[in-house]
């Protein structure tokens, strides 16, 4: 079992403050990375229920990696209207879960990282 | 043209030095004829012969300023500029090594006034920083180490190694003559009986064991490499056989580890073999790329090539990237076809400033198997994939490397790419390029 690196460890801490108030449940991936849940994440009012939990995956390679995909509990929109592109259907560590799929084409591991990325989706799936 | 003898790795302590910080520090040393100083900060990893010191920083002692005549009129480190290093080095936690040149070609070793001011300074030294501490003697084609260790001992430095496009090991005097072994006797007419021998010794990776792997496993097993290590996670379809050297149609099925094993076994049956049957980004197949001396890398992944990459800077082993680029539109025009070989040094352009890794495939190649393909949900078209043209591409890499480690590549420095396009026959070297700012190449390339 290899524990999470020190940058995914400083990822993690990073999480936490950013999202200081949410439960974070995290769980090492057993290869020095970790499985991240933000719970109680609130994506508007569109959505029934409007607030669940987000998960993803920091991996040993990350700052250098992006991290995607992320994961949420499988919501829908009060008018019964479809989630859009990049928004699938899956299950993720057991938990039936809609899968978003926004790449960082341009990810710079100086600027980029993962609390960045977890707001940066959840602003685009208010959006939405 | 005279040969330079090789030397064969030897076992115990060994110092490895990024290209650019041998150039650096041979330019400081070597261009006068007169006596010189500097300070070599270096890492301390395990390695397949023994520890590895690995050199992260180059403090060159200004002459006169730094190096100076001291009373016996032998030269010396002035105090101060002991001080600052190795304060550097306490605080970075990094071996601090004195190094200084000697008059000479294929031997040298440290004189008694070298030896009385170790003994003098050193276990001091050794108080203040809590590492290693020691120091290193050079002339432009040999080493000599004397290192003072933590726990209280004291030992010497085997080798130190310059992997570049000529892998350099300076030791302290030319290695002994190789016995000849006959079924090589044809081999060794072009790389001496110590280049046979340093073939024999080295400990060699190869990522990906498939149309180009199985190549490059046959190639190293048939001239002697003495061990290497296979990593595949992959089973044999019938659709990868004719590209797959040797298989057979029962073979359909079996690991790709295991095939690659029997075949180097039929090659040298005294090969030592370590199977890794698994992808290369997991833990056991990233520490084993640690203890190589070299690595192939024939995989296509992006964790691949950034793992590769990563062993590459953080451990300073040399790499080959090898692959076959056979475009086709999707209007089924061909393009223009590319057998590209591309070494991977320390201080070459690493993988990530050629934008060859694709951080996001990166993470997609990094999660669990059943996450990565609902991730990857736009299945992909298999690429042509042909025996012949992968095994010139494999071919230019194992001869790459064949020559750098019996030293017999004209240049002894050079990061330069080789790209075949066998369409219009014509051979291209291209030089990789550079992002001073990458956070994974550019700390090889410290200076102070
Ligand atoms: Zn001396
Ligand atoms: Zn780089």
């Amino acid at each position: 079992m290899t524990t999470p690196t020190p940058a995914v460890q400083a990822a993690i801490d990073a999480v936490r403050d950013d999202f200081a108030g949410h439960p974070v449940e995290v769980v090492p991936d057993g290869a020095g990375g970790a499985y991240v849940v933000v719970d109680g994440v609130h994506l508007g009012g569109q959505y029934t229920p409007p607030t669940t939990w987000l998960g993803f995956q920091i991996n040993a390679a990350y700052p250098r990696s992006d991290v995607y995909p992320h994961y949420i509990g499988r919501i829908a929109r009060h008018d019964g209207g479809s989630l859009g592109e990049a928004v699938t259907d899956t299950e993720w560590r057991g938990r039936p879960a809609l899968q978003l799929s926004r790449r960082s084409n341009h990810w710079n591991p100086a600027v980029d990282n993962a609390a960045l990325k977890a707001e940066k989706v959840i602003t685009w799936f208010a959006a939405k | 043209m005279v040969r330079r003898e090789v030397n064969p790795p030897a076992d115990g302590w060994s110092l490895t030095l990024p290209a650019g910080l041998w150039a650096d520090l041979s330019r400081h040393l070597f261009t006068d004829g007169a006596g010189h100083g500097a300070v070599i900060l270096a890492e301390h990893v395990r390695g397949p012969r023994g520890p590895r010191l690995l050199g992260r920083r180059l403090i060159l002692a200004g002459d006169g300023v730094d190096y100076v005549e001291g009373t016996t009129g032998h030269h010396a480190l002035r105090a101060e500029f002991v001080r600052d290093a190795a304060v550097l080095a306490r605080d970075e936690g990094l071996a601090y090594l004195a190094v200084h040149n000697h008059y000479g070609t294929t031997t040298v070793g440290f004189s008694i006034v070298d030896l009385s001011s170790h003994e003098r300074g050193y276990p001091a030294l050794r108080q203040i920083t809590r590492q290693l501490v020691g120091a290193v003697v050079f002339t432009s084609q040999a080493a000599a180490g004397d290192l003072w260790l933590p726990d209280g001992t004291r030992t010497t430095l085997a080798e130190v190694v310059v992997p570049d496009n000529n892998v350099l090991r300076l030791q302290p005097r030319p290695a002994e003559p190789a016995a000849r072994d006959p079924e090589y006797d044809r081999q060794s007419r072009l790389f001496g009986d110590r280049g046979q021998e340093t073939l024999r010794q080295l400990h060699v990776a190869v990522v990906g064991l498939g149309g180009v792997g199985s190549v490059v496993v046959e190639l190293l097993a048939r001239l002697g490499v003495g061990h290497l290590v296979l990593i595949d996670a992959d089973h044999a379809a019938r659709t990868n056989l004719p590209r797959l050297i040797a298989a057979r149609h029962d073979d359909v099925g079996r690991p790709k580890t295991s095939l690659a094993a029997r075949n180097a076994r039929q090659a040298n049956p005294d090969v030592m073999l370590t199977l890794i049957q698994q992808e290369v980004q997991t833990p056991r197949a990233r520490d084993a790329l640690a203890y190589c001396d070299w690595i192939f890398l024939a995989a296509d992944t992006d964790a691949a090539r950034h793992w590769v990459n990563e062993a590459v800077h953080q451990h300073l082993i040399p790499a080959t990237q090898i692959g076959v680029k056979i475009p086709v539109d999707a209007d089924g025009t061909l393009g223009q076809i590319h057998a590209v070989t591309r070494p991977i040094t320390p201080d070459g352009g690493c993988l990530w400033c050629n934008e060859l890794i694709d951080a996001t495939e990166l993470a997609i190649d990094m999660l669990p198997d059943a996450e990565r393909e609902r991730a990857r949900y736009v299945a992909g078209v298999p690429a042509p994939s042909v025996i012949a043209l992968n095994t010139l591409a494999a071919a230019e890499a194992v001869n790459h490397f064949m020559l750098a480690v019996t030293n017999l590549h004209h240049d002894d420095t050079g990061q330069a790419a080789v790209l075949h396009r066998p369409r219009s026959r014509d051979r291209d070297l291209q030089n990789p390029r550079r992002n001073p700012l990458c956070p994974t190449c550019s700390r090889c390339r410290q200076r102070t």
